[in-house]
């Protein structure tokens, strides 16, 4: 995303008109961002959080799926490297042929692996490494932490827990079930799912699960941090969990039979541990190593005054793929003119204030990230972003409880900011009519929130969608079958059941194109909006510095907001 | 005597056995699930007991502190299920006797990674060690010789107001300031001998040590002055002064060694308390030390890490008791009989 | 060897070498005399005043608050008082100081930074104080009983500090937070600061009573030998009186000391926690976590920045003087 101002409906309709090659299997190759940048050189990349996985059927950060993605996983598709915001999320070929061809309403998935496309030891990948990464998946006690969507979708038989019979490579029961479920001929895999899955190369492009993994190399546990790369850098020794590591080019790669990826440094360096302060301190600073360092770690509120002159040049902000929303909990805040009346008095500008104003976070109009295919703007969403005490007042007493009416917001607290901003929260709701109790939680949060018997009122919850598809917003949050049970409500922590909003969902799954699922989910949307399920907070945004010798420098939707590192590079 | 030793030994190894137990009923026992995080996303209950599984949390805690006092001893396999060793040996990892416990999240034994975090803490706590003893000594004897005058007072307020700050915020302040905006210093960053040799090591050490002798200055300071303020006023010295020797030779040949002993063995305990790990100065200056390790295992729910790391700093402590103890009883026969 | 090095293990040794008046004054009674040495020494007084003034403004935050003299919580957050696209840092002087926000506003929300930080001194105090307490407490009973019974419940008595010793404090308060939280919640103590906050406490008080136990069981060793406790035993007084009755008298000079050392050491222990995050947190201010917050200030608005470590600079040096005064002041000859 080139222009940090443009408007969030151009990006929503850039969304809306992306139409997946999936069906037709039509080859596209769009790389229109500019390569300026010479090769060589090092590029540093600064960051707090250590990886926790490099496993590629493990991995789960945004960050991490992004940056392994663009250096040593590649996977059948990908998402290209490009400027273009409309470009950015329509999948690319990348070790497939094409971007795939379906069948049976989305039912059923055929790739073609490309000719001399290499491990980072020479050899060719075939069908059967596709195969075996996907097997890995199913190993639950052993790769565990990973993406689990295609537990549910692989057609194969499952247990009454919910899990497939199958268990994977290492114990390799039921072993028929998988081999009827995915096969190979020649160098084309075919994968059968269970429901409609048109949104299959969003999955492949944005998560690392469905690369190969070479048999050979698996050592399960033991291979967490193991890097077995077939892209155009490898790991240099072993990852140090606590430091990070260096990649360097990986010779057995050749960029013929790679359309995606123009890697130009010789080698890029992790340094882990770094806090947001020290990171952005070094980068204004601007001197030594640090010119050719970029970041994943934003410009914390209480430096904006220092990025002026020409350390602005070198900052630029786009939006994360992450939305943070009000949950109200449905066990207690059962009246919903109370819930409307919170709604109303949700000063959720306050609350960006307090988090750093407009380059820490833009007004969010749904729980949908605006990225996504089928983002619309939620029409129940209509209060002022200050909120409007009067209004939410009149609600209030309309609602026939007594006043002032009590209510527990819990939140993730800890930091300073968080607690800054649910204080704003606290601050308009009393102005209506509430009587406010915070609650901040940190490492005890998702253990208090689950549980079904949880007093909180009013519950912060924050979500990016694991691939740009809001099939992996909406079910995965309110989908009261799969989340409630006696011991948890799941990711649903407002413990919200609505029969209404099961049937969309399953309407939705039903449809055999992304677009068609998107119109349904944008009525359950609205649903969600009517019931007020969810208040809306803010699309979280990315404002990052960078060194003054990085070139290329892109915030792509196509790496999750983060730096691509398929294009970036460093002058001498 | 060896009946005494034999029998300090013994006891300390209970009291590493209770602790050992006590630490395990305190983590394992606790209502967070580190199961949930390592999960991920999107965790179904089934999801979460297969991980718990993989975690090696599954069983009751008396078993798991069983499996873990017989790891110490014989090493333990990870994950220890059986079904995997028959048909995925490849996929398990062996923690050799001593085994203090396997990190699952970083992919290595407690001990190994201990072994890492050693040496940083360590030479952190020597470049300290060696900043405070010699300002101590030297502005305390300076303050003893200008009692009472504007330095005498200068140089202990001063060493009293950097103990006042947190170390937090010196430790930051001299971070963002000298290395960051001001780059007087390169930005501090752990290098050992080995890799960049004795300057870069140094170099890499000054600010965080700096920061640590801030803070342990003020007592060597005070504490020097007095010792050379009382040692000055004794017999010897005024029967050394009444000899004619000059008093700088006075100083050095007398009052110092006087204060010097009591200096060393409060430095001693000093210093073996900080080869531990030093939390926050490590966490302020991301250096992979031993505090550093203990708090990312503490915040990511590492449980073997964490009662590991405990446990080993623990038995230190233990360790060091028993080692004052037998020397007190060589010295002093008496103590044995009590 | 204890991981909390760096925490709060120290206390400084402070005094300047001011030599009170040691000549005993004819017809007073010891503690007169003390008093009297105290406040000869200039420092100590100086230093004992600033305390005073902290422990009054702490007594006192409260019902500023409540009479709404104080206002740690109302938001100034509008574009008329911060500059909402540069991180919301105040507008005007040194971070919008002015006639009713004398040390200015808090970046983010506008909250009055003078109002927060002397609330924050009474949470603060509160949490050192109950702390120290706890320490004191059973630091006190333990070593008197140790002391007084000797045998098997001294050696037993010994094991437990030896075991508490061991443990590295920092590391356990860090690793332990959220279980004893849940712990603390669970025997039904509202969940959120209040549990937070005896959290911090209890393990404070908790780790910190070993020292001060070995303190008094050698004091009461030494007292045990003296003619008055003999005299007590012959008339047959009942142990339990003896112990608390006749020792305590006897004990309270070196346990002030140690109080007024403690203290400090508290109050910078609850910042480093409140930097590591297992201190109570805000809105709830407290000197820790407002340093906490200021700490990435230090560009942007620098006052803001350093007054939360000034006042707990303050605070720590005032009361490690006065302990050295009151230690001097108390038992001049021991005194190094």
């Amino acid at each position: 995303m080139v222009n940090p101002r443009k408007p969030l409906a151009a990006v929503a309709a850039a969304a809306v008109a992306l139409t997946l090659a999936g069906c037709g299997g039509g080859s596209s190759t769009s790389n229109n961002a500019s390569t300026k940048g010479s090769k060589g050189g090092t590029l540093y990349y600064l960051t707090f959080r250590p990886a926790e996985h490099l496993d590629p059927q493990r991995m789960y950060i945004g960050r991490d799926l992004a940056d392994m993605g663009r250096m040593v996983y590649r996977s059948l598709v990908s998402f290209p490297v490009t400027k273009n915001a409309d470009e950015a999320l329509k999948p690319v070929p990348d070790l497939a042929t094409d971007t795939g061809t379906s069948k049976n309403g989305g039912r059923q998935w055929s790739f073609t692996l490309r000719d001399g496309v290499k491990w980072q030891d020479g050899k060719a990948i075939t069908c059967a490494d596709l195969k075996y990464g996907m097997s890995r998946s199913f190993a639950t006690d052993v790769i565990t932490g990973g993406p689990n969507y295609i537990l549910g979708f692989l057609d194969v038989p499952h247990a009454k827990s919910g899990l497939p019979l199958y268990d994977g490579p290492y114990k390799n029961d039921h072993a028929a079930d998988f081999d009827k479920a995915v096969t190979c001929k020649g160098n084309t895999i075919t994968y059968r799912f269970n429901k409609p899955f048109p949104d299959l190369p969003l999955a492949i492009a944005s998560l690392r699960s469905f690369d190969p993994y070479r048999k050979d190399q698996d050592q399960g546990d033991k291979s967490n941090f193991a890097v077995f790369s077939d892209g155009p850098y490898k790991l240099q020794g072993k990852w140090d969990t606590n430091k990070g590591g260096t990649f360097v080019r990986n010779p057995n790669w050749s960029q013929s039979s790679d359309p995606v990826r123009k890697p130009l440094p010789d080698q890029i360096q992790f340094v882990q541990g770094l806090t947001n302060e020290v990171i952005n301190d070094r980068l204004i600073s601007d001197s030594g190593n640090d010119q050719a360092a970029v970041t994943d770690r934003v410009v914390p509120p209480a430096f904006y005054s220092r990025i002026n002159g020409a350390v602005a040049d070198r900052a630029t902000q786009t939006d994360s793929p992450f939305v943070y929303y009000l949950l109200p909990n449905f066990n207690q805040m059962k009246n919903l003119k109370v819930r409307q009346a919170l709604m109303m008095a949700t000063d959720s500008q306050g609350w960006r204030n307090a988090e750093g104003g407009s380059k820490a976070a833009k007004p969010a109009k749904s729980i949908v990230n605006p990225s996504l295919v089928g983002y619309q703007p939620n029409p129940a969403f209509t209060a002022p972003q200050t909120g409007d005490a009067a209004a939410a007042k009149k609600l209030l007493q309309a609602s026939g409880e007594a006043m002032p009416y009590p209510i527990k917001f819990t939140y993730n607290g800890g930091t300073p900011t968080s607690d800054k901003a649910a204080a704003a929260l606290a601050a308009g709701w009393k102005k209506a009519g509430f009587k406010v109790t915070l609650d901040p939680l940190s490492d005890t949060y998702y253990d208090v929130i689950q549980k079904p018997s949880n007093d909180s009122d009013v519950i912060w919850g924050g979500w990016g969608a694991d691939w740009p598809s809001i099939a992996t917003v909406i079910p995965p949050l309110f989908d009261s079958r799969i989340n409630l049970t006696s011991a948890s409500n799941g990711q649903d922590y407002g413990n919200y059941r609505s029969d209404t909003v099961n049937k969309l969902i399953d309407k939705a799954a039903a449809q055999g194109t992304v677009q068609a699922q998107g119109k349904v989910y944008a009525q359950i949307d609205a649903q969600l909006g009517k019931d007020v399920a969810y208040i809306p907070l803010e699309v979280t945004q990315f404002y990052y510095l960078r060194g003054s010798k990085v070139t290329g420098y892109n915030l792509s939707p196509a790496t999750n907001g983060y730096p691509d590192l398929g294009a970036a590079g460093v002058t001498k | 005597m060896f009946a005494y030793i034999v029998r300090r030994v013994v006891s300390g190894i209970i009291l590493i056995i209770v602790m050992s137990l006590v630490t395990f009923l305190l983590f394992f026992a606790s209502p967070i699930d580190p199961a949930r995080f390592a999960c991920g996303k999107n965790c179904s209950p089934a999801l979460q007991e297969q991980t718990r599984k993989a975690l090696g949390y599954d069983d009751p805690v008396f078993v798991q502190w069983g499996d873990f006092l017989k790891g110490v001893v014989q090493g333990r396999d990870y994950p220890s299920d059986p079904a995997l060793r028959k048909t995925a040996p490849a996929t398990i990892a062996h923690c050799p006797a001593p085994c203090l416990g396997y990190s699952k999240l970083s992919n290595d034994t407690v001990l190994n990674l201990v072994k890492n975090a050693f040496p940083v803490s360590l030479s952190l706590a020597i470049v300290a060690f060696i900043i405070w003893i010699s300002g101590g000594i030297a502005f305390g004897v300076i303050a003893a010789l200008k009692k009472g005058t504007i330095i005498d007072r200068g140089i202990v307020g001063i060493s009293l107001v950097f103990f006042a700050f947190p170390t937090f915020f010196v430790g930051l302040f001299l971070y963002q300031f000298i290395a960051i905006q001001w780059q007087i210093v390169p930005i501090p960053n752990y290098v050992s001998i080995a890799d960049g040799g004795f300057f870069t090591w140094l170099v890499g050490l000054l600010l965080p040590g700096l920061t640590l002798a801030l803070f342990y200055m003020a007592g060597y300071v005070r504490m020097t002055r007095a010792f050379v303020l009382e040692s000055m006023g004794e017999d010897y010295l005024r029967t050394a002064n009444a000899k004619g020797l000059a008093p700088r030779k006075v100083l050095v040949k007398h009052s110092m060694r006087a204060a010097l002993t009591p200096l060393v063995t409060m430095a001693g305990l000093d210093l073996a308390s900080l080869v531990g790990g030093a939390i926050i100065t490590e966490t302020v200056f991301n250096y992979n030390g031993l505090g550093k390790l203990a708090v990312t295992a503490a915040r990511n729910l590492d449980l073997p890490l964490t009662v590991g790391i405990v446990l080993l700093l623990a038995t230190f402590v233990i360790m060091a008791n028993i080692i004052v103890d037998v020397l007190y009883a060589f010295i002093d026969p008496r103590v044995r009989v009590g | 060897m204890t991981i909390s090095s760096d925490l709060a293990s120290h206390t400084a040794d402070t005094s300047l070498g001011t030599d009170p008046a040691l000549e005993p004054v004819a017809g007073r009674s010891p503690t007169q005399l003390a008093m009297a040495r105290f406040r000869k020494d200039k420092l100590s007084m100086a230093a004992f005043v600033v305390v005073a003034v902290y422990l009054l403004l702490g007594i006192l935050a409260p019902f500023g608050v409540k009479f709404g003299i104080l206002d740690p919580f109302s938001f100034h957050s509008s574009a008329k008082y911060l500059d909402i696209e540069s991180g919301s840092i105040p507008k005007g002087f040194m971070g919008g100081i002015s006639w009713s926000h004398p040390l200015g506003l808090e970046p983010g929300t506008g909250r009055d930074v003078a109002s927060r930080l002397v609330y924050g001194v009474t949470f603060s105090l509160t949490i050192a104080l109950s702390a120290t307490i706890v320490a004191v407490s059973i630091g006190t009973v333990l070593g008197i009983v140790s002391g007084f019974v000797g045998g098997y419940v001294d050696a037993a008595i010994g094991r437990l500090t030896d075991l508490t010793l061991s443990f590295p404090q920092t590391l356990m308060l860090l690793a332990l937070s959220g279980l004893a939280v849940a712990m603390i919640v669970q025997a039904g103590v509202p969940a959120g600061n209040v549990a937070q906050a005896l959290f911090v406490i209890l393990v404070l008080g908790l780790f910190g009573w070993p020292p001060i136990a070995r303190i008094v069981r050698g004091q009461v060793l030494s007292i045990r030998e003296r003619e008055f406790i003999e005299a007590a035993k012959l008339m047959g007084a009942p142990r339990r009186r003896m112990y608390f009755k006749e020792v305590l008298p006897n004990l309270w000079a070196p346990l002030l000391v140690y109080f007024t050392l403690t203290m400090p050491a508290y109050i910078s222990a609850e910042a480093a926690l409140a930097y590591l995050q297992v201190s109570v947190k805000p809105p709830t201010p407290t000197l820790g976590n407002i340093l906490t917050d200021s700490i990435s200030y230090s560009s942007a608005d620098f006052f803001f920045f350093f007054t939360p470590a000034f006042l707990i600079a303050v605070i720590v040096v005032s009361f490690n003087l006065v302990g050295d005064g009151l230690r001097d002041a108390l038992d001049p000859r021991g005194a190094r």
